[in-house]
């Protein structure tokens, strides 16, 4: 018998994510190919892999043939009277993403009639395809493989960044978060490993605690899906997930290592996995990840207090037999990160003093010391799943999860009485715990056409909060319960889903020393609905309206105080009610040998948008008057366009450009919105070397990004000015080592800001202080064996 | 069925694992109070040759946000006159009420108090103090004031510790960042 591997590690845009996927596996008997014309076949069986169950209704055609057959309630299908050939085989299920293969029925098959039939003539395919939870309708972009693999040792927001329609929101330059379609923190869910993450996103300067390296997939669903996902899905959602388990499967691993020249950052990170010898139903995973980087250098001067240390490590273990499997995953994620000291500034006037002078105040050497200011933030995950599949078809998913968040931040000061500082207090202390609870029920396809689940989710949490009043102690319970239903006919696939969620909040805060208590009810109902009709096997078109909402959080209702860094006075107003929105998208997706385009357009409508609103007279404190803002609701409409081209000029080079262009509006006030991004333009020229020696898909690559100013602001709403358009260069190269069949090393070399540009970027809220960051070479290795 | 045994137990786990964890109640809420807070500054003008001071005020007990500033007093002085300067600054949200001003002395070597005056020539003022470096604290010093006229007294506490361990105080107010910055009316009259 003879396997053969299929690499798959490119970009797969489309591709419609989650939780499991389906192992298909064709049997090719070019059965007595000396005969004579039109006798092959192809038959074989259809299982999902995460549960190892068959799956019936899935359809099977070859493209371009006419031909087509549904798979029988054990999963297995049967394609008689193919004439040898190449041909393309596709295979559709509701609920998961479609897949093609090519398949070579001629293939030595006639030399060898003389063997047995399955020696020779059996040829196993493996084809993977993933369980789409996401709606499919929606615009959705993977990364995977080497498209993932070139953003290692980059946090989990940085390495998003190459997606159309996704930047990042800055504070400094290590702590990032994902903007998609200008929405960010709130209003963007993140699904790590089928968990709901629940930090403190409410705070800009708040990064996701969660490794990349845990996932081998990151997915955003881009728009509104709050049907599936419940609340804060406003702007998109970013699924974060990991391999499945190997079970049964001999040990494997993978060990990457990341150098960075500016920062002298360092990121190792491993995995281990396998079954155990003698338990088939049995297998397990073990990875960690160490991260050291010291003070950043800008074209000019370097950052004081820039440093990051992160320790991160995972351990998964998991048990399947029949239609029963079961699964515990534990992940522990810790980061300390200095926060760049010439951007804590005192008043108004300091402020406007480092504005005026453009370039901090103290510069300092290279250090991997990080001092105050810094956060440091611990998060904790444990996560249980299990599945039962019945015999009928029907399947039935519960994940239960409990997370810990810690956070603590430490202000540039010390207090100045030495028996206080020798306590090193941290000056703000949070911490998060969060229950959660999703049973998903799966039933049968009606007729091999309809689809859908049903699930009900909830969620306990309890915030306690120590030092500086920021926000309240909290708890609160939501329940949510959603039906998707999804239908498949004749080139058009039909999706339709409703939810409705409830959530109750206690906050607790002290008003001169007594606990008051107050309580807020907030509950909405979601929807959408979509189509997806494939015109030809290379043209297909997209539409989808979707609704989200979220309910304002804790620090929207009750924050009061001066936001350092941003030199503003914040205050929460606990009247506020929840948001809305409502989500248009349509897109059109092309692509055959040569070209490859997708175009998007969204209108995304956001009722009771809540922002800050300048308010008129200034609050007077002991450091002056600071501009003083309030939580104001308004609604807002987000308007955009997402294209990208990929152009295959020969076979050596090809070409890729992205562009993304978003308009913000204020609908009740006439005005723009503040902190949007700004138009983008990405383009990448390749080479495509491909192989030399025991080297196979060598590349280099030149590439160019170029940000616009954002002139879309509201009239004097800023202390400085949007800072001008930039454009960056930057050169990659890479290739791959085959040692042996089962060890491999991936080497990449990427240069980027190869002209060492000083600019600012609006989105980093310290752009009023100093430059983003210069010319940064980086070397990656990652070195896998045994799979 | 073995199946929903092996379900039901996997259940008790879960169920187990959740009843297991912290139970502390976010109802317990912790004092909330900033490590330290200045709310008070507190300005003695002793005319030079007498003995009585001058007391003038800035005072917002709950500190920055909550209720206004309680008071925000005007500087009233003479005009041609010398004054002896010392300066007081409270956290009066403790209580007991925390003097922070000795502290500062002992920091001496990473605060400084900056005093400008608009006009200029309504009031001049000098160090009377020096920290382990010769560089002035400006806890005590004198003004000298000039010609009536009315103005205002920029009052500000720079707070410049050492970055990356490196002492940043240089006598200068641009270091560090502002722990005081306010605006007193200033009358010479």
């Amino acid at each position: 018998m003879m396997a053969i591997t299929h690499d798959r590690y490119k970009i797969e845009k489309r591709i419609w994510a989650v939780a499991c996927y389906l192992l298909l596996v064709f049997f090719v008997p070019a059965a007595y190919a000396q005969r004579q014309g039109c006798d092959c076949f192809v038959k074989g069986v259809v299982r999902d892999k995460h549960t190892g169950q068959p799956i019936p209704g899935a359809t099977i055609a070859v493209l371009g043939e006419n031909k087509g057959v549904s798979t029988d309630m054990n999963g297995r299908y049967q394609i008689e009277r193919l004439c040898p050939g190449q041909y393309e085989l596709e295979c559709r299920i509701i609920g998961y993403q479609p897949y093609t293969e090519t398949i070579d029925l001629i293939a030595g098959h006639e030399e060898n009639f003389a063997l047995a039939e399955d020696e020779i003539h059996l040829k196993d395919v493996e084809i993977t395809a993933h369980r789409t939870d996401a709606p499919i309708s929606q615009p959705i972009t993977t990364l995977t493989g080497s498209e993932l693999a070139q953003t290692r040792g980059q946090s989990l927001a940085e390495s998003l960044k190459g997606i159309t329609g996704v930047t990042t929101l800055q504070t400094g330059s290590n702590i990032a978060k994902p903007v998609i379609h200008g929405l960010h923190s709130n209003r963007v869910l993140i699904m790590n490993n089928g968990v709901r993450q629940e930090g403190q996103q409410w705070g800009s300067e708040h990064a996701p605690e969660i490794d990349p390296f845990i996932a081998t997939r990151v997915t955003v669903v881009k728009g509104a899906a709050g049907v599936r996902y419940g609340s804060d899905a406003i702007g998109g959602v970013i699924l974060v997930e990991p391999e499945e388990l190997p079970i049964g499967k001999p040990l494997s691993g993978e060990l990457n290592t990341v150098g960075y020249s500016n920062g002298r950052q360092g990121v190792v990170s491993g995995t281990l996995q396998g079954g155990v010898k003698g338990i088939e139903e049995l297998g397990w995973r073990a990875q960690g990840t160490f991260k050291r980087g010291g003070n950043i250098h800008t074209p000019n001067y370097f950052l004081s207090n820039t440093g990051i240390r992160e320790r991160n490590f995972s351990v998964a273990a998991g048990y399947r037999k029949k239609g029963f499997g079961a699964e515990i995953f534990y992940s522990h994620f810790a980061t300390e990160l200095g926060i760049f000291s010439g951007a804590h500034i005192g008043s108004v006037t300091d402020l406007l003093q480092v504005i005026k002078n453009r370039e901090p105040l103290v510069k300092s050497g290279f250090t991997y010391t990080i001092g105050r200011p810094y956060q440091d933030v611990a998060h904790n995950l444990v996560k249980g799943e299990a599945h039962y599949h019945f015999a009928d078809g029907h399947r039935i998913q519960w994940v239960s999860a409990w997370q810990h968040n810690d956070r603590s931040e430490y202000d540039l000061h010390r207090p100045r009485n030495d028996s206080l500082a020798g306590l090193n207090r941290p000056e703000l202390t949070f911490r998060l715990t969060t229950f959660t609870n999703d049973i998903v029920w799966d039933h049968k396809p009606i007729a091999n056409k309809l689809a859908g689940q049903v699930g009900i989710s909830t969620l306990y949490q309890y915030n306690l909060m120590n030092g500086r009043p920021l926000i309240p102690n909290f708890d609160q319970w939501n329940v949510g319960a959603f039906l998707i239903e999804r239908l498949v006919q004749n080139g058009w696939e039909w999706e339709a889903g409703i939810r409705y969620d409830y959530r109750y909040l206690t906050t607790y805060r002290l008003v001169n020393r007594v606990t008051q208590r107050d309580e807020f009810r907030f509950s909405s109902a979601s929807g959408t609905l979509g189509v997806t009709r494939s015109i030809s096997e290379k043209l297909s078109t997209r539409l989808n309206v979707g609704t989200a909402w979220r309910a304002p959080n804790v620090s929207e209702l009750f924050s009061a105080g001066v936001h350092h860094g941003a030199a503003s006075y914040e205050e929460g107003d606990p009247t506020l009610r929840p948001e809305q929105a409502i989500n248009t998208v349509a897109s059109v997706v092309y692509d055959n040998d040569k070209f490859n385009w997708e175009i998007g357009a969204y209108h995304n409508y956001i009722a009771r948008y809540i922002y800050l609103k300048p308010q008129p007279e200034p609050i007077l404190t002991v450091r002056g008057a600071f501009p003083y803002f309030r939580y104001t609701q308004t609604d807002a409409t987000f308007t955009g366009i997402d294209a990208s081209l990929g152009w295959k000029m020969t076979d050596r080079w090809s070409w890729k450009s992205k562009a993304s262009y978003l308009r913000v509006y204020d609908q009740k006030n006439d005005q723009y919105l503040v902190m949007i991004p700004p138009n983008r333009w990405d383009n990448q020229l390749s080479f495509n070397i491909g192989e030399a020696g025991k080297w196979q898909k060598l590349f280099v690559s030149a590439g160019n990004l170029w940000v616009g100013e954002q002139r879309r602001v509201p009239a004097n709403s800023d202390f400085a000015p949007p800072p001008p358009a930039y454009s960056l260069w930057n050169l990659t190269a890479g290739g791959t080592l085959f040692i042996t069949q089962k060890q491999q090393v991936e080497v990449g070399l990427t240069v980027h800001n190869l002209l060492d540009t000083a600019y600012r970027d609006y989105l980093n809220r310290f752009r009023y202080y100093a430059d983003e960051m210069g010319r940064n070479i980086s070397l990656r290795l990652k070195w896998r064996f045994g799979a | 069925m073995k199946v929903d045994r092996r379900m039901l137990g996997w259940g008790l786990l879960m169920s187990a694992a959740l009843l297991l964890t912290d139970c502390r109640r976010a109802d317990e809420v912790d004092p909330q109070d900033e490590n330290e807070l200045i709310t008070t500054v507190r300005l003695n003008f002793t005319e030079q040759g007498t003995t009585t001071a001058t007391t003038f005020e800035f005072r917002d007990p709950d500190g920055e946000g909550g209720n206004p500033p309680t008071r925000f007093d005007q500087i009233k002085l003479k005009p041609n006159t010398s004054y002896n300067v010392t300066v007081e600054l409270l956290d009066e949200s403790k209580t007991p009420v925390v003097d922070l001003t000795d502290e500062i002395a002992e920091k001496a070597d990473e605060h400084l108090m900056v005093y400008t005056a608009t006009p200029a020539t309504l009031l001049t003022y000098t160090y009377g103090d020096k920290d382990s470096r010769n560089f002035p604290i400006g806890l005590t010093g004198t003004a000298q004031t000039g010609t009536a006229g009315r103005g205002q007294l920029k009052v500000q506490l720079r707070h410049q510790p050492p970055v990356n361990g490196t002492a940043v105080k240089n006598g200068m107010a641009a270091p560090g960042s502002d722990d005081v910055n306010l605006d007193f009316e200033l009358i010479v009259e």
